[in-house]
């Protein structure tokens, strides 16, 4: 029984091939059992990206050790016809490029094995930071109604000092530096949740206390937060899922006191703005503030 | 950059702090002998060089005084900078003496805890 094992590496210059036999086709299979099944993201097959992409190992004869005469390994994951497994051996590209490994005897010059596990560390990593990005993105949820991030917008001389941020979490330019509930004729009357909150449902904002930072189907989520018998600020949730805001006369940032985003404003650094009253939800064209 | 001493008795002074997100900050007329006294003190004081500290996006920012020329001194983390028609500078101010002075000059009652907190140093 003979395998071939292809190191799925390069872009130009053909991919290297080893050829293992006897004993040593042996030990390869018995690394390569497969253990427990893939499940979710971890069984989908890995994309063709530049630089590693795994070994594809043939089994030049009949198949045998429980695997499919055709498979690829790519960080401790089996894939091939009915096969989305685990292998016994989770560092098997080590085992391949270590000092008695069958990588070294490739007439590809000594460097090569070092240079394969560097490309093998960094996919790694480029493919956990993957599955971060991802995760984070799945987390946070696109707002699809949300408002574009655009700071550049706002941040210019003609609109940055006359627009607050309650003019921007609700996207909407007056150039008055908009108070809750003035257009109405109900301004709030005390800088604590309950007045504020009631002048902004004058403003035809809709109180959604039980949003839990869930973007709406229609519209898109602001929140309001109260230093209390100060002032009031709000957020507002944008398109690409992480909130922004605008501190009075300053520019717009993403960043909270901490210079850190924003997934969720109630749990930003707030400075002094303490208590979190709610979330609401503003129905474009269908607000007015003053 | 000198500024010129003439302006103060046409212009009117404000002075600020920049604290509040949803109301307007906070502002008041400056009498023209504090102007006066702030003026010598930023003529005598040391170029800054470096980057401006940062700021919070929330809470207290710093103290500024203007006019309506446009020129514009802002106190800031022991940074002093004035904006004029001809340009920017900053200059050092450790003990940050120019932005408690004009702090000073607030009416009663009309500037939150924090700021005064903070003009005195502490957090």
């Amino acid at each position: 029984m003979a395998l071939r094992i292809t190191v799925d590496i390069f872009s130009g210059r053909p991919n290297p091939v080893i050829e293992v036999e006897g004993p040593e086709a042996d030990e390869v299979l018995r690394r390569l059992k497969p253990g427990r099944k893939l499940s979710g993201r971890e069984a989908a097959e890995p994309e063709p990206i530049l630089g590693y992409r795994g070994l594809v190992i043939d089994q030049t004869g009949a198949a045998s050790g429980g695997l499919p005469g055709h498979i690829r390994y790519l960080h401790g994951n089996l894939f091939g016809t009915r096969l989305s497994h685990r292998a016994e051996d989770e560092r098997f590209e080590d085992f391949i490029a270590g000092s008695a490994g069958p990588l070294r005897r490739l007439s590809l010059g000594e460097g090569f094995p070092d240079l394969f596990g560097k490309e093998v560390d960094r996919s790694r990593k480029a493919s956990a930071e993957h599955v971060e990005r991802e995760h984070h993105r799945r987390r946070h949820h696109h707002c699809k109604c949300g408002p574009l991030f655009e700071p550049a917008w706002w941040n210019v001389p003609q609109r940055q000092p006359f627009n607050n941020c309650y003019n921007y979490a609700t996207n909407y330019r007056t150039d008055t530096f908009a108070q809750p509930g003035l257009a109405a004729g109900s301004m709030y009357t005390a800088l604590n949740c309950p007045s504020v909150g009631q002048a902004a449902v004058k403003d035809d904002l809709i109180s959604t206390p039980k949003a839990n930072n869930k973007c709406p189907k229609e519209g898109h989520l602001v929140a309001l937060v109260i230093w209390p018998g100060v002032d009031f600020h709000w957020y507002r949730k944008d398109r690409n899922g992480l909130w922004s805001h605008k501190p009075g006369g300053t520019p717009v940032r993403n960043v909270d006191n901490s210079n850190h985003l924003i997934p969720d404003p109630r749990t930003a650094n707030r400075g002094p703005y303490t208590n979190f009253c709610t979330f609401m939800v503003v129905m474009h064209g269908h607000i007015k503030i003053r | 950059m000198a500024t010129s001493k003439s302006d103060k008795n046409t212009n009117q002074w404000i002075g600020g702090a920049l604290v509040f997100s949803g109301r307007p900050d906070p502002t008041w007329s400056v009498p023209d002998l504090v102007v006066s006294k702030l003026e010598s003190y930023w003529a005598h004081l040391q170029p800054w060089v470096g980057s401006l500290p940062v700021t919070p996006g929330l809470g207290y920012r710093g103290s500024f005084l203007r006019d309506a020329s446009g020129t514009e001194w802002h106190g800031y983390g022991g940074v002093l900078t004035l904006r004029t028609s001809k340009g920017i500078q900053s200059r050092q101010d450790p003990a940050r003496q120019f932005e408690k002075l004009v702090l000073a000059t607030a009416p009663a009652g009309l500037l939150p805890e924090e700021v005064k907190r903070a003009s005195q140093g502490k957090k």
